[in-house]
């Protein structure tokens, strides 16, 4: 094979090329150096002057996700809507190219998206308000102190081993387990076919994926930091995490949590909530949940919902949409902020219509207790588990 | 590593891979064209994930059927590892040997003889980077969501330099370089050490026309207009919100030779509610439409 020759524009095209893939970066399209080479090799084989065609070999070249290939259109639409006559971003002061200038020598104005961050004015806690004087809609977000997180950890811990860890598809031997007969029968022809011994075996525990759909309406907003710290420490605890915030839409917000502390994350997360109060139409959610990401609930698949069930929609439809996922995944629970409280009855009718399907429902306060309900369920599934 | 002649027939451009695909009944879009274009030149290996029953799979039959190279599928799952995906040693047969030779044959000449690649149980991995022949092999790694993460590990030597290492005998390199397709339903989300390596594509529901095409090329018994009726009733079905999982074009092939077999030159209620279970494979999705909505679906213009 040939090796790639530099692309008709040289320098000039590598240099759009490098300021086009550092617009994918701020996007947050998470473009490494080997994907830029590997587009630079794919610009000797397909033409840039032909829009199409490398369009379409930006976006195999590039792109990782669905989500990237949307970005991909979007920043490509915008950064090459000249191809070949916008002016070169300076990609350094060694390789610094001067901006074009039209027929008269005067320098063309640059785009806007090559002129720098503009300043921002507007906090993200600002941004929904309809009016100054509306009611701030953000969430309040405070740290919890590092040993309460820390037993919020322990009680992550304890959910992980008695409630998301469920039976896998491999086997173990186990002297608790099943009588395996094939097995004893044929250890027995060591002993002249008598059964001294009985083989036993069971299912090899697989720590589940954990999904947690978190309820983010105005009426859990004097919950928020308490169940961040609870979330963040499950997100830790459980390697396979997903988190969805929902409210009158959902979204998945497992990204704030990767890769971040804590303290890091909390900011973010106000931000991310801002504009996030009003009703809840869970089972609108959970449907939109199903439609989009029913694929991740398998028989491994712990699926938790932290809300407080005040729901403005349809209960049979709620009904139908829990029992789906009931089927779906390995076990439902629930996370209520209030079940902890004195005197509370699961009164509303998404919880009445929630609790036969649920296998946990707890109080966010039982997590750092050091015997709260996660240490109550039983280990195999099959049926609803206790409720407190 | 050498040039397989397989690459200037099909991969010479991005229209002779569409227009080999088209010859094997694959109707393939630009876009991916240029994806296989791209994995054929640049020796990469294209990842494909899309929804279930809209060709990832077939995609790679296709290329394998028109570059004449060798299908080897690598089938996915829970708990699926070395032994299974690269390579094995005969336990059985090095067990006999030793117990033929113990005698005549010293400790390390044993050794020796044993791990040989007389006693290597080639799986589908080693075999794509085994072949020599002039035409590159096709290796699918079919819904790779399936297999554990760990095992993605075991594929990042394969899939960025395309050896494996086996400590007994050393390193393997493909002295053809496969053509590998990954395919994945995106029940997880795939590491990005192995989406690094990869080219990637996109595979959705197919627009109408490309429906009704695929339709005529698969099968070409249908009538167009029956076809084209066809087409529409899926393309609406698929526009419900509150559908727990929507046919793919598997479904709609499978549902228009089964009305076919059927003796049917158009939609009537009665058949289409007799074989809906052919596209819709929820038991709550099949009762409500079944019952509830069959007819404004059929009303529909």
């Amino acid at each position: 094979m040939s090796e790639p020759s530099p692309a008709p524009e040289g320098l000039r095209f590598l240099l759009r090329v490098q300021g086009f893939l550092d617009r994918l970066r701020e996007e947050g399209v998470v473009v490494g150096v080997g994907a830029g080479l590997d587009l630079g090799r794919a610009a000797a084989l397909i033409s840039p002057l032909d829009r199409s065609a490398f369009r379409e070999a930006c976006r195999a070249t590039l792109g990782k996700s669905p989500d990237d290939l949307r970005t991909i259109n979007r920043i490509f639409d915008e950064y090459w809507s000249t191809l070949g006559t916008v002016p070169i971003p300076p990609a350094s002061e060694e390789g610094k190219v001067p901006r074009p200038r039209d027929r008269r020598g005067t320098p063309r104005r640059l785009p806007p998206h090559r002129r720098g961050p503009e300043p921002r004015t507007v906090t993200a806690s600002l941004e929904g308000r309809y009016s100054t004087r509306a009611p701030d809609p953000s969430h309040p977000t405070q740290l919890v102190s590092p040993s309460e997180l820390r037993r919020y950890r322990l009680g992550a811990r304890r959910f992980r081993r008695r409630v998301a860890t469920l039976p896998g598809r491999a086997w173990h031997r186990s002297p608790s387990g099943f009588v395996d007969f094939r097995r004893t029968a044929v250890r027995s022809a060591r002993t002249g076919g008598e059964w001294i011994e009985l083989f036993r075996r069971d299912r090899l525990p697989r720590r589940a994926d954990l999904i947690i759909l978190w309820d983010v309406s105005g009426s859990m907003r004097e919950h928020t930091s308490s169940l961040f710290a609870l979330v963040h420490s499950l997100h830790r605890v459980i390697r396979r995490t997903r988190v969805f915030a929902f409210g009158h839409a959902i979204e998945e917000i497992t990204g704030l949590f990767e890769g971040q502390s804590y303290a890091r994350a909390l900011p973010e997360l106000s931000g991310r909530l801002a504009g996030t109060g009003g009703g809840t139409q869970i089972a609108y959610c959970l449907a939109e949940f199903s439609r989009h990401w029913g694929s991740l609930l398998r028989a491994t698949t712990t699926v938790l919902i932290v809300s407080d069930g005040w729901d403005l929609g349809d209960v049979s439809r709620l009904r139908r949409e829990l029992e789906r996922i009931r089927r779906a995944a390995g076990r439902l629970a629930w996370v209520n902020p209030y079940a902890a409280e004195k005197g509370f009855a699961p009164s509303t009718a998404a919880l009445r219509t929630a609790l036969p399907l649920l296998d946990l429902f707890a109080s966010p306060a039982d997590f750092p207790r050091p015997h709260g309900s996660p240490g109550t369920l039983p280990r195999r599934p099959g049926g609803p588990g206790p409720v407190p | 590593m050498t040039e397989p002649d397989s690459v200037p027939a099909i991969g010479a451009s991005v229209d002779a891979v569409m227009e080999a695909l088209s010859r094997q009944q694959y109707v393939i879009e630009r876009g991916l064209a240029t994806a296989v274009y791209l994995a054929l030149r640049l020796d990469k290996p294209l990842l494909i994930e899309g929804e279930p029953g809209c060709g990832k799979t077939e995609i790679a039959k296709a290329l394998s059927a028109a570059s004449g190279g060798e299908l080897i599928r690598l089938q996915c799952y829970e708990g699926l590892d070395a032994s299974a995906a690269l390579y094995e040693w005969d336990y059985p047969r090095q067990l006999l040997e030793i117990r033929l030779h113990e005698r005549d044959r010293t400790t390390e000449q044993l050794e020796t003889e044993i791990y040989s690649e007389r006693f290597l149980l080639r799986r589908p991995l080693l075999r794509a980077l085994e072949g020599s022949g002039p035409v590159r092999p096709v290796l699918l790694i079919d819904e790779l969501d399936r297999a554990d993460e760990e095992f993605e590990g075991l594929l990042l030597e394969v899939l960025s330099d395309y050896q494996v290492t086996i400590p007994e005998l050393g390193t393997i390199r493909a002295r053809t370089v496969p053509l590998v397709i990954l395919t994945s339903n995106r029940t997880r989300e795939l590491g990005d050490a192995v989406k690094r390596r990869c080219l990637y594509a996109y595979i959705g529901y197919p627009s109408p026309e490309k429906e009704v095409d695929i339709l005529r090329r698969r099968i070409p018994q249908l009538p167009e207009g029956f076809a084209r009726e066809i087409a529409a009733f899926v393309q609406r079905l698929r526009g419900q919100e509150d559908l727990a999982k929507r046919p793919g074009v598997a479904e709609t092939l499978d549902w228009a030779a089964a009305l076919l077999a059927l003796g049917e030159g158009s939609l009537h209620s009665a058949q289409v509610a007799e074989t809906l279970g052919l596209l819709l494979k929820d038991a709550r999705d099949l009762e409500t439409y079944r019952r509830e909505r069959l007819d404004s679906l059929l009303a529909a213009p």
